[in-house]
Order: C-alpha cells, then structure tokens, then sequence
C-alpha cells in the first residue's frame, strides 16, 4: 500500500496570498493514500526539507509530494532531501502551484485554490506509480576537439590545453590564425591585430597538450557525449613537414601564379606556398588544384630547389581517427556577397572594394605595402566612401540581422585611412551608429572629432562613374536632401555571414543551424555556448556575429564547459531517459526518424528465445537520449516508455482529475 | 507562324506611330504575326491607377480578358507604362482570387477571367522569345560603328517581382540586342533612372533637369545615340531636348531612337521607313556612324569571378 507524505509551501506571500493553503492541506489529507499533509511557509528552506526529512522516517513513506513551485526551479533540492532520508530521489514529485496557480490566477483566490487542489491529487496519483530510478553513469574519454583554428578555435583550444585536458585542433587551411590574422589594427583601442595574435598561435603550436592538425577537415563524428570519435582528413600538403625547413626556396622559385585568398585575391600566391610570413605551422603546401606538377606531370621545380628533398608529389590525404570527449565547433565567419547592389555597380566598377580588402591593403604586410590603393590604375584615393550595412538590416537586398562589428571597423577603416594617407578624406554613410561595447562610443567619436570623418545619415541610391572619380548619391537624412559625394574608392561594409558549408558541417555534427546557416545554441540567453546536443559547444562566429572580445569571451566559456565536463571520470545523467521494450518493438524504425538527437539504433535479436532467425528492433543509446518523449509518442505498438514518464503515471494523473 | 497579340496603347497611334510602324516591320522580317486587340481600351496609367483602386484594376483586366478570347498564348506590349499596369493587374489578380472575381465582377459582360495569357513587353519578346541569335541571323545592314546608350526607363523591368525579366538595376537585354544588330553599347550608368515621365506637362522643369542628367550622361559613355522601348522616355528626352539645351547651354543633339527602329534599319528596311521626320532631334547624323572604324571596344572591368578563376603561368 502505498504511503504518500504532501508538503505545501506557502512560498511566503507568493502562494498563500493566492491560494488557501490550510484548505489545500485539508483536502490532500482527504486522499486515500495520503499519510501526512503539512504545511510550511517556506518548504525549500533548511527547516522545511527537515520536515520532509523527519515525516518520511516517521509516516514510512513510499513517495513524496511537494507542492511549491516550478520543478525547474527546486526538483533537485527536494531530490536531495529524499537522498538524505535514505530514499529513492525519483520517487519526488512536485505540483507546481505557483507558476501554474497563485501567479497566474491571482484575481480568483477560489479557483486557484480549487486548481491547487487538483495538482496536488495529479501529482499524488502519478507519484504512487513512480519507480526507483538510479543516475545513469557514461564514461568519458578526456580529450577535446576543436574545429576551427582562428582566435575562438585557438583561445578555446589553449583554455583546455592549460587545464591539462589534451585538445585536437582541427584547420582547414595550411595555417591557423583565421580572419585576425588578416586584419590591420583592431577597435577600439588600435592595437596591431598580427601582434596580439601571433604569439597565442605560436603557443598553440607548442602546447604539450594540443595536437595541431593544418590541412585537415572533420569528416565524420560518432557516439555521444563524452564517447565521441572523429574521423578526420589530413589533406595531402605535398611537403615532409619533418625534414622542410620553411626556408622558402620553393616558393619564391614556383611559376604558377595563383589568386591569394589571404590578401582577398588583390595579389597572387604561387601553387607551393605558406599563406603568411608569421604562419603556424610555418611550412608551405602545395595547392593540387593549381600545380602543373600534380595536374599534368611538369614542372617539378619544387623538388629540384628543396635542400632537404622534402617535397613529396606522392603523398596522399590521410584518413585519421581521434577518441573523444568533448567539441567545440569554431568555424568562423564568410562575407556576404555585396552582388546584389547592382545600383552600386558592383562587379562593374574595379574601385569599389569590400572592407576586408582594404584592411589588407592597409595591413603592413599586405599586398600594397599598407597603403590603399585603387584597384584600377594603382594610385592613391584622396577621398573615400565607406557604406555601412551592406547586407546586413537589409530585407529587399540581403539579410535580416545586424552584422554588428561594422559600425565599429568602418569607423577604424577612416581612421587608418586617415593614418595611411593624410591628406585624405573620408566619408561615412550610414543608417544607424551601433557602437556598444567598452570605449566603443569614444572611439567613434574620435573619428568623427579627431579625424574629420564625415558621418552622412542615410542609404546610398546610386553609385556611377565620372571620368575616374565614382560619385556616390545617396540621402543626407539629417538635411533631408539627396547629395552626391566625388569618391577614388568606395569601401563596402559587407554583412558577415555564414560560411555556406555550415550546414553540412551541422548535419554531420548532429547539431541544428538557423535560416542563414549560424549554428544554434541550446538557448539564446542562458545556454549561449551549448548547443542542443549533449557535449558539442559553439564559439565564435559560427553562432552569429561578434567581435574579437565577445569572441575570445565565448571561447573561454566553451573551454570552461569542455573542462567542467571533464571534471569526473564519469558523466551522471538524469535517468528519465526512454526505455525500448524488445518483446513489443516491431522494429518500425518510426522513431528513429523522430529522435531530434539521434540516439536511437537498432538492433538484431533472435526471433524466439534460443532461436537463430534474427529480427530487428530499436535500442536507446542511454548516453544520448535527453528524454524528449518523442518516440514514446510516435511508437505505434506502444514498445517505449520513458522512465519517470511511464503511461501508468499519465493515465493515473488523469484519472485523478 | 508565331501570332502575338498586339496591345499598341494609345501612344502608338499618336505620338509614337514610328515605333508601331517599324514594329510591324520587324515583326514581318521575324515571321511574327500581330493579331491587334479588338476593341482594346485605356491602360489606366498617369492618372487612373493612382485614383481608385477598383479603376485601377478594372481597366487593364478588360484587356486581358478580352485578350484571353483570342487564341494566342502571349500579349506584345508596346509601351511600357501599358505593360507595367497590366502585368501589375495580372499579378494582382493570380495572387488573390477574391479580388480578382469582385473586379472581375464589374466588367462581368466581357468575360470571366483566367489568367492564361502571358504579358510580356516588346523588349521582353524579342529577347526571351526570339532570342539575340535569331535576331542577328535576320542582320543584313550591320550597325558596326554607331554607339548607343540603352535606356530602359523605370518600368520595363520593375518591380522585379512582378516583371521576372532582367535586372532591376543594370539590365543588358538591350545591350545584347544592340550588340546582336552590329552596334556597340555604350556602359550606360543611368539606364533606369527616372526621365521625369508624366511630368512633362505638370511640372515640365523635373523632367528638363531629370532628362538632362541622362542626355549629359550618355554624351558622357561616348554614345551617339539613346535607344529606348518607352513612347513616354522617348518624348521627354527627344521633344524636350531644345529646352535642355536651351537651360544648360551645352548642346547634345542626340537623337532618341525606338529599339525597332536601329532593328528595321539593321534588318534592310530604308531609312524613310525610320519615319525622320517624327524626331525633333535629327537621327541621320548619328546613323552616319554606321560604317565607320570604331577604336578597340572599350573593355569592361572583369568581374571579380573571372579574374579569380585565372590562374596564369609565368
């Protein structure tokens, strides 16, 4: 027979002013199998859990009921208490009468407490077909892969290595570094972004815990939360990185002339080559789709310069296989395509460049030497436009949201084109100016006062040539009239956006993306670097667009993550996770379509007892299931339950109403 | 033989009567049939389709209706503002059929509309239906040496949602067809800007200023001529020339040509057929081009595409 104990908590004024309480008790204590009702005013206090504590020895209780509020709020601590009584912690139910009652019904004192009433019998029926459930224990292997090597793959990278966890970073290209590396100075204080970068690259590359993997990309992650394996390419780089120096002489000597993606196509690489001077590793590759060598057998130019005999044309991409624990998907960021503003004549006009060609070409080490230059005839722009929001907060042209960091680079790109050339001019058009952040509102203002940058309120209509100059028509809102500004250049704030593989890398993750192809986290404000699969973090712009503090601040949450994960030898899980019945599974397979987690596989078992014939059927993966209910809700032959959730505790619940 | 229903609109038996003279033309040298609308009535552009909204739709839709009882598949617009209206009508009444019967329900006597006739204007025929290769095959007097800037005006390709055809902002359909006679085209920023349209009687200074930044920018691009597909661009900037002229003190003269008309002239037909003496601007000093050497074409900027997909061998 069972024995139930309900404790009502008045919540202070919360529920008692609401609801009445001492009736409520009154009425619980009128159901069968109920053997104590109390009341307390606060129950989640250290005396109120004594209450729980002491009546569960004294009355012998089977199960307990506590009425308060949300389950989300206190479930654990009441579990706690059952655990310190010596009982199941899964045997606590908890009827919500706050958020469900006395908030939501405040004008109806009589109905809330009539509501009350019900929970309390609902929670009290499903508790007498509660079972004793017990944590489930996974273990889990100590090692971290991160994907992405720019400054939130390598901050989140370090963060883990320094916690002595080993990390595998995992870089598409030659180097890491990524987009930081290609910039100039950064906001707002003007610190060269090389400077500040470089020296954490070279500690990545010579941390004892991180294993650096250039060249290579994820093909293929299995297994859950703390039981991961990663099947990653390590593309064919050409070069013995054992023996090659990066000494440099088959780079200068190749012949094939290849658009530098670094410097955004404004200069050449050749096929063999090291992407930047201050690359780790600082080795070159050679680039197969480009190499006369590798297309048709001629050349080998390469190979006769190298000392060390270290250029390989023989090598091939290599498949490797890494155990671990734990991801954090750091991926970054591509440029929105600015094709669209034809009105603007871009792709027609060689003079209007994307802001991140310019901070190469005002980069010391980028391919015009750190002045801008106009891509057309090579001289030096004396007058500037720069166009915020292209793409971004655009709906008839581009995308929805704001890209956020351009505000702040476009007001850095008139400063440093101020610095570069000072007998320059620049102008500013602009919708809105987002400057929030630390010193960012100064820093504009700096450019605004102390450069002479001319802000223009409004959009851009028109751009068209006169002779060499691009004049720029657009509204001055603030005037309200239409001005047309004589520009060399026009630089093109472009939106950042979403690299178009993300999808495909979420898909192989497990993990979901939104409408542009940003990853999702778990939840926008309070699970900002999870994502909904167990054990997979997001940092950096792969999520949406940051700066570089925001990003190197959500790398290191990602890290703290990754590391409180690894705290025990051991993951717990709570146990309220589905349950496959094999005697009734039909082997349908309709619920592994719907587990948004993929945690369902099937498996074969004999068809009879002791018989050969194999049959197949459905089998949970406790590590992955997070206890959604989904497949309880599709299986037709009624094989899945879900413990803590099993359909004796609803139609009880039911019942009691 | 392809038979097209022909919506000339009232500017093509006035105004414009070189553009419908020398479409019929073209069409005969394409082995294209103009069926002309019975009975056809008033678009409702410039002042209908502002007034209500029932007008608005009602007219064109009559034209449409009535147009549904021939059998041909497609309707030819000549005029723009024509083609603009009705193609809005049709969009309109395919997106809401609610609409589209109460509308429908005030010209019941015509007809019960269907939605089965395609609107296309005269531009978009001859590129998407006869395409450039035809047209060039049909080339007997080639234009080589004339330069011309193409000015699509504001409706021919806008808004792109309802028209589908060309860019918004920067089309080439004109260009390609100008190309596909002989003729170069010039790079023309200003091909979709406003040339002041019905201003031209209200508040005629607009369309002076307006017209007058596109005449000074296609004397810029080199062109020797504007070529057009609108009865209402080619009135502002061809009769309200002089008074451009005669405001700015810069003298353009450049003629302002029917995109049938440099066809016709292409395809063989003489240049009596042009009709000159409908331009206030003289065409035959532009015309006299044809023939001669032209400079080395002026090579546009490659697309960023292009330049990166090169990958040269020193």
């Amino acid at each position: 027979m069972a024995r139930v104990g309900v404790f009502v908590c008045f919540c202070g004024a919360n529920i008692a002013d609401f609801v009445d309480v001492p009736a409520v008790v009154a009425e619980a204590k009128k159901i069968k199998e109920v053997k104590i009702s109390v009341e307390y005013k606060y129950m989640c206090s250290d005396p109120g859990q004594q209450m729980i504590r002491d009546a569960i020895v004294q009355h012998r209780l089977t199960s307990v009921v506590v009425a308060a509020c949300s389950p989300r709020m206190h479930e654990k601590t009441f579990r706690k208490a059952l655990s310190d009584a010596g009982m199941n912690p899964y045997l606590l139910e908890v009827a919500n009468i706050r958020e469900h009652s006395s908030w939501v019904h405040q004008k109806d004192k009589k109905a809330a407490t009539e509501k009350s009433c019900d929970l309390i019998r609902m929670a009290v029926a499903k508790s007498i077909a509660n079972e004793q459930l017990h944590e489930i224990s996974v273990p889990v292997t100590k090692r971290a892969l991160v994907i992405g090597g720019g400054i939130a793959g390598i901050q989140a990278a370090l963060d883990i290595a320094d916690a002595r966890i080993p990390v595998v970073l995992v870089e598409k290209s030659p180097s890491i570094g990524g987009r930081m590396a290609q910039l100039d100075e950064t906001f707002p204080t003007l610190d060269c972004s090389q400077c500040i970068l470089t020296p954490k690259m070279v500690d990545v590359a010579s941390h004892p815990f991180i294993e650096l993997l250039p060249y290579s990309e994820v093909l293929q992650l299995d297994g859950y939360v703390g039981n991961y394996k990663a099947r990653i390419r390590r593309k064919a780089s050409y070069v013995n990185f054992s023996s090659c120096t990066g000494c440099g002489a088959c780079w200068q000597k190749c012949p094939v002339k290849v658009p530098n993606e670094f410097n955004m196509g404004i200069d050449k690489r050749k096929a063999i080559y090291s992407p930047f001077p201050q690359a780790v590793p600082n080795k070159p590759v050679i680039d197969a789709e480009h190499c006369t060598m590798l297309l048709k057998g001629k050349c080998g130019i390469c190979a006769k310069v190298c000392e060390k005999g270290s250029i390989d044309y023989t090598m091939k991409d290599e498949i490797v296989e890494r155990e671990i624990g734990a991801v954090v998907v750091a991926t970054g960021y591509d440029l929105w395509d600015p094709k669209p503003y034809e009105e603007y004549g871009v792709g027609r006009f060689r003079d209007i460049i994307t802001s991140l060609e310019f901070e190469r070409m005002v980069s010391a080490n980028g391919p015009t030497g750190g002045v801008p230059v106009r891509p057309s005839d090579g001289k030096v722009p004396k007058s500037v436009v720069f166009i915020k929001c292209i793409g971004s907060r655009d709906e008839a042209k581009g995308i929805e949201y704001c890209s956020k960091i351009c505000c702040m680079y476009t007001a850095k790109h008139a400063i440093l084109l101020h610095h570069k050339v000072h007998d320059s001019h620049a102008y500013v058009f602009y919708m809105d100016i987002r400057a929030a952040g630390k010193g960012y509102e100064e820093f504009v203002k700096r450019a605004q006062v102390e450069t002479g940058v001319t802000y223009l309120r409004g959009r851009v209509s028109k751009i068209y040539q006169k002779g060499e100059k691009l004049m720029v028509r657009g509204e001055d809102g603030q005037l309200g009239q239409v001005v047309e500004v004589e520009a060399d250049m026009v630089v093109l704030a472009t939106a950042i956006y979403p690299y178009k593989d993300n999808p495909d890398l979420a898909r192989l993750l497990g993990i979901s993306y939104d409408q542009y192809g940003f990853l999702s986290e778990a939840h926008p404000k309070l699970r900002p670097v999870e994502t909904a699969k167990a054990g997979i973090f997001l940092a950096g712009c792969t999520q949406a667009p940051k700066d570089i503090p925001d990003t190197v601040a959500q790398a290191s949450a990602a890290a703290a993550k990754v590391c409180g994960l690894f705290a025990d030898t051991t993951l717990k899980k709570d146990p309220m996770i589905s349950v496959v019945n094999p005697e009734f599974c039909s082997g349908c397979q309709n619920c592994i379509n719907v587990c948004p987690y993929q945690a369902i596989v099937t498996e074969d078992i004999p068809l009879g007892h002791g018989s050969k014939e194999l049959r197949t059927v459905a089998r949970i993966n406790e590590g992955v299931c997070q206890g959604c209910g989904s497949c309880v809700a599709i299986c037709r032959s009624m094989a899945i339950s879900l413990a803590g959730f099993t359909d004796m505790q609803i139609i009880n619940e039911v019942v009691a109403i | 033989m392809t038979t097209l229903t022909y919506f000339p609109g009232c500017s093509a038996h006035g105004t414009s009567e070189e553009f419908d003279s020398t479409l019929k033309l073209v069409m005969k040298t394409l082995g294209v049939q103009l069926e002309e609308l019975p009975d056809w009535n008033c678009c409702g552009a410039t002042s209908a389709h502002v007034m209500t909204e029932n007008l608005a739709l009602a007219l064109p839709l009559r034209n449409l209706v009535l147009a549904e009882r021939l059998p041909h598949k497609t309707m030819g617009i000549a005029c723009a503002s024509c083609y603009s209206r009705m193609k809005a009508t049709k969009a309109e009444m395919d997106a809401h059929p609610a609409l589209a019967q109460k509308i429908n329900s005030t010209i019941v006597e015509e007809g019960t509309y269907k939605g089965n006739v395609e609107v296309k204007s005269m531009l978009q025929f001859f590129y998407e239906d006869i395409g450039t290769g035809q047209i060039k095959a049909k080339v007997t007097y080639p234009l080589k040496g004339l330069k011309v800037a193409c000015y699509y005006g504001c409706l021919l390709t806008r808004p792109q949602r309802i028209t589908r055809f060309d860019s918004p902002e920067y089309p080439m359909s004109m260009d390609h067809i100008m190309e596909a006679l002989g003729a170069t085209a010039t790079p023309f920023d200003f091909k979709t800007e406003c040339c002041g349209a019905s201003f031209s009687i209200s508040n005629t200074e607009v369309v002076l200023s307006l017209s007058g930044i596109l005449l000074e920018m296609a004397r810029e691009s080199g062109a020797h001529a504007i070529v057009v597909a609108c009865p209402l661009c080619q009135s502002n900037l061809d009769m309200r020339q002089p008074d451009i002229e005669k405001k700015s003190g810069i003298t353009y003269r450049i003629p302002v040509l029917y995109i049938t008309q440099l066809m016709a002239l292409a395809f063989g037909y003489p240049l009596k057929d042009l009709k000159p003496a409908k331009h206030i601007v003289p065409i035959e000093p532009a015309l006299a081009h044809i023939g001669e050497e032209i400079e080395s074409p002026q090579k546009t900027p490659k697309s960023k595409k292009a330049v990166e997909a090169e990958s040269e061998v020193e």
